[in-house]
């Protein structure tokens, strides 16, 4: 007790609630930083445990400013500089990790906290991904459980006494969270600092599309789209192809789409024909100007433009979520081609061998009709032996001919790229779009999720009579491909045997299993709703839904104010109810026995703070003979009320009438 | 004892920290019109706005009494034996009381359950004798998040007494009437015969306590080894030759204490005061107060910063 405040070290018990918070702001730095600055953070906390019972603490100023150093040029060494917003985290981090080998007295507890904090701050700013804003919001609210036990000591209960009372403040604050989410004016305060994540762009996607390159994203379960559609009850029919870009530029087995994203001008767009479908899409952020629909886009959101081979790209680089909506048709209108474009269509490069040029001829020579030989060459698929493979091995671009006459192993954009090819080479104007195919529907949350595995390619080529079709040359050699999304399909081969099997026994168990399923889809629909309902929900979002509820005239000073009046009932609401639940019985019978106190003080006997009710009662009997037995009385049920284990109810009417009794005679 | 006024709530050295974290969120938020930063600055905001009635109704119903303040000597510590009651039906957590004044100390209580009551004892050194008005007493806590406290103040009505130090070097006079033999007043409670025990006097040495008996739980009783001496002595101001009051007064009260331990009778005569010959608890502390109040007319706050007479 008498041991000085300064001196005292941080009891273990918080320390364990903050040591399990900050655990959790670790992922995500994990997935951004240079993996050795977490590493750092945890060994600091992993240290702090070791050195707190023994009474070790850094102390000396020199060895912090060494390290602080240490770290500042390791940071530099990593990332070549300290600007931007990851070296910047970077330092941070090691600077908390520092304070939590510093840190021993009870104010130093609360800055860790906020310190903490702060990490979750970073967090957001380095992904916002439901699985890290889980993690984040974890850290967020174990954080209070750390300090409500730091205040709580050593009282009894250290696990579920302080999450009991985290969870009351969470869930009282609740309402004040949601109204201020929607009404708090989300003033842009134009100090806009901006900063570009370093990390590599999570979408499979480029411009070029080579050999291997949609392999590699095969196993990415990493998030592309959700989509839903809001007109219709049901998915359209047949596989769903988003098209993502248009590549024009044949190199042999490298595709390349147009270095300048040219719009199609309004005149020469083209009508709808065929169903339309309209889809609502949450984009997840790519930190390029992909924006994917189905088929045809022809009614496109604002912020993005349709480029020449309609399909969606955005007028600036996607750095968050997003949402839009955009309708599409079923099928192309049939346009005439332009020259210009017609010679674009039939470009090939000069590499291409003989034995391949022969292999086209011979479909044209059999036939000159353009579906007669493309029916050739799916058939030419189908039957010489051709193997869908996640690992086809390595091919270049000129290695046209070693796919087909050869090797015959292949993913689809193998399949697609060669296939465009052949196409031109036998007089078909062909074109190869890039894009994702199908997509595993959400019964819970109604929509369909689109995941970077679903990554396809496929060709598109002009008929007189239709205009631009999609083939997908892939759907010949592994049918049943385009129905499923990649994961289903590749499930469904390894069960057959027809697959190798890619990952081990236990873990397809786990993965197929019933309540496995039912957990992921929970938690992918919660995902979307955190994606469209809430981090969707920006100043531009909120100034709609303002004007829609009539508020939006008002100045941002109003409604902070507003917002805090509100506030404040709801905190007297809590108050008062607290104040109910906290007052028991005891009080009232106390109160109404200082009230007959009171009065009796009145009457000239004052009852003084150390004397017992039955003595008081003796001595004011003595003193006011007249009201002796009343004060008896009254002292008597007192007593009951107060000390007898289990006192009637109807004691303490009787005690509150004699009470009041007492007062009037006088 | 009844809380002086309404509760008083205010920030705490941390709440400086929070509103900076918040600042950065907000900053943060409104830059990037990002809306998971601005969910977490609401639910940090909101959760701070929702701990304030739960630290208010954490001190609803917790009253303070403080029980009766034995008298100390100058140098010593006064001790407030401090009773804290949770009249509410929910445990209070996180309980901190100290005296009214920047620098006391706060004695801490982690936990009172419901309907229980907690002790604790506040000591603080006393430099001045006289009667000294307790100083309110303040009763904080800071529970749950520790980023506001609320104060809760009580001011107790009772006093305590501070006696003179006892100091000084002259013997304690010899008695008017000497019944018996001529054994001499050496060394009072020095002798080498165990005559027996007594109550432990207050203020006395602690080297003849027998400690043995309190470790068996029984009150603090004195090993006398004194020779026994008779008749009684009239311990008086006015025969010291001193000059300073307070050195006179010291010396009195060591007086009184070798005196009491003898179980001799003594009388004091102070200027405008005597008290007749007597011996016993009452009387010895009838004594000490009367030298303890000697030229110190009002009663004295319990801050040492005050001064009185003879400082």
């Amino acid at each position: 007790m008498n041991t000085s405040k300064r001196d005292r070290s941080i009891p273990r018990r918080p320390l364990l609630w903050l040591a399990a918070a900050l655990l959790f702001t670790a992922p995500p730095m994990f997935g951004s930083l240079v993996s050795w600055v977490p590493c750092v953070f945890l060994l600091a906390l992993a240290m702090k445990f070791w050195m707190e019972p023994r009474g070790y603490r850094l102390r000396s100023a020199i060895l912090k400013l060494l390290l602080a150093l240490a770290g500042l040029v390791g940071i530099f060494a990593s990332y070549g500089s300290l600007k931007g917003i990851e070296p910047a985290i970077s330092v941070l981090v090691l600077l908390m990790s520092l304070k939590i080998l510093e840190a021993h007295t009870t104010r130093e507890f609360q800055v860790m906290v906020l310190m903490g904090w702060v990490l979750c701050l970073c967090g957001f700013f380095l992904s916002q991904d439901f699985g890290i804003a889980l993690c984040l919001l974890t850290a967020f609210a174990l954080l209070f459980a750390a300090l409500i036990q730091f205040q709580r000591g050593f009282s009894h209960g250290a696990f579920w006494p302080p999450l009991r009372t985290t969870g009351i403040l969470l869930a009282q604050a609740v309402p004040l969270v949601a109204l201020s989410f929607i009404l708090f004016p989300r003033i842009n305060t134009g100090l806009r600092f901006q900063f570009r994540l370093i990390r590599s762009a999570s979408s499979g996607f480029s411009d070029q599309l080579s050999p291997g390159s949609i392999a590699a994203l095969a196993n990415s379960t990493a998030i592309a789209f959700r989509a839903q559609f809001p007109g219709s009850k049901t998915r359209p029919p047949g596989p769903m192809y988003w098209r993502g870009v248009v590549m024009w530029r044949c190199d042999g087995m490298e595709w390349r789409a147009p270095s300048e994203v040219t719009s199609i001008s309004h005149s020469t767009r083209q009508s709808p024909s065929g169903n339309t479908i309209k889809q609502r899409i949450t984009l997840a952020p790519h930190d390029a100007h992909w924006m994917f629909a189905l088929d045809w886009p022809f009614e496109i959101p604002p912020g993005a433009i349709l480029a020449r081979g309609d399909y969606l790209w955005s007028t600036q680089a996607i750095r968050k979520a997003c949402r839009y909506e955009v309708v599409s048709s079923s099928a192309a209108a049939a346009n005439e081609l332009t020259p210009a474009e017609r010679r674009e269509a039939l470009q090939l490069p000069s590499s291409i061998s003989p034995a391949v040029r022969e292999l086209a001829q011979s479909w044209t020579a059999q036939n000159s009709n353009p579906r007669a030989i493309v029916n050739n060459a799916l058939q030419f698929f189908r039957t010489q032996g051709f193997r869908y493979s996640l690992t086809p091995g390595e091919y270049r671009k000129n290695d046209l001919e070693q796919f087909l006459l050869h090797r015959r192993v292949g993913f689809c954009e193998h399949y697609a790229t060669s296939f465009a090819t052949l196409m031109r080479l036998a007089g078909i104007p062909a074109r190869v779009v890039v894009g994702y195919l199908g997509g595993e529907y959400n019964d819970l949350g109604r929509f369909f999720l689109v995941r970077q595995a679903d990554t396809h390619a496929w060709c598109e080529l002009w008929f007189p009579d239709a205009g631009w079709t999609r083939v997908d040359p892939t759907a010949a050699v592994a049918p049943g491909r385009a129905s499923l999304d990649l994961n289903s399909f590749l499930e469904r081969r390894m069960g057959s045997g027809q697959m190798e099997a890619r990952r081990n026994a236990f873990m397809t168990q786990l993965v197929r299993s019933a309540l496995f399923t039912n957990v992921r889809l929970a938690l992918e629909t919660l995902s979307y709703q955190w994606d469209t309902r809430l981090l969707a929900f920006d100043a531009d979002v909120q100034e709609v839904l303002l004007d829609s509820i009539g508020l939006a005239n008002r100045g941002p000073i109003i409604l902070i104010a507003e917002i805090l009046i509100v506030a404040t009932a709801i905190l007297v609401i809590y108050f008062g109810w607290m104040q109910l639940r906290a007052h028991s019985r005891a009080d009232r019978v106390k109160a109404l026995y200082e009230r007959f106190c009171e009065r009796a003080a009145r009457l000239g006997v004052r009852r003084d703070p150390w004397e017992g009710p039955s003595d008081f009662s003796k001595r004011a009997a003595l003193l006011l003979p007249n009201e002796s037995e009343r004060i008896g009385q009254i002292s008597e049920t007192y007593i009951a009320l107060r000390y007898a284990p289990k006192p009637a109810g109807l004691v303490l009417e009787r005690f509150a009438k004699e009470v009041s009794a007492f007062a009037v005679r006088r | 004892m009844k809380a002086r006024k309404l509760p008083l709530v205010y920030p705490t050295a941390g709440f400086a920290g929070l509103v900076f974290v918040l600042g950065a969120m907000w900053y943060a938020a409104s830059s990037q019109n990002n809306a998971a930063v601005y969910l977490l600055f609401f639910a940090l905001a909101a959760v701070f706005f929702v701990s304030i009635p739960h630290t208010l109704i954490n001190l609803t119903g917790v009253t303070v009494t403080l029980e009766s303040v034995q008298p100390a000597f100058v140098g010593q510590e006064v001790s407030l034996p401090v009773e804290i009651m949770n009249d509410s039906r929910a445990t209070s957590h996180g309980i901190e009381l100290a005296l009214s004044g920047s620098n006391r100390e706060r004695q801490r209580i982690d936990y009172i359950p419901a309907d229980k009551a907690a002790r604790i004892t506040l000591r603080f050194p006393v430099q001045q004798r006289g009667e000294h008005k307790v100083d309110t007493l303040c009763l904080t806590s800071a529970y749950p998040l520790g980023f506001i406290r609320v104060l809760k103040r009580f001011t107790p009505s009772q006093s305590y007494f501070v006696y003179p130090k006892p100091a000084g070097d002259v013997h304690l006079p010899a008695s008017f009437e000497r019944r018996g033999d001529n054994r001499g007043l050496t060394e009072f409670g020095e002798g080498d015969d165990f005559s027996g025990m007594r109550a432990y006097v207050p203020g006395e040495s602690q080297r003849h306590i027998d400690w043995k008996a309190v470790a068996r739980g029984q009150p603090l009783m004195t090993k006398q080894f004194a020779t026994e001496v008779e008749g009684v002595v009239y311990l008086d101001f006015s025969a010291l030759h001193s000059a300073d009051v307070e050195e006179k007064l010291s010396q009195l009260a060591l007086w009184v204490i070798e005196a009491e331990r003898a179980q001799r009778p003594y009388g004091l005569r102070l200027p405008g005061t005597e008290i007749s010959p007597g011996v016993g608890q009452l009387h010895f502390h009838q004594c000490l107060r009367a030298l303890s109040l000697f030229q110190v007319r009002s009663l004295r706050s319990g801050d040492p910063t005050v001064s009185g007479t003879g400082a």
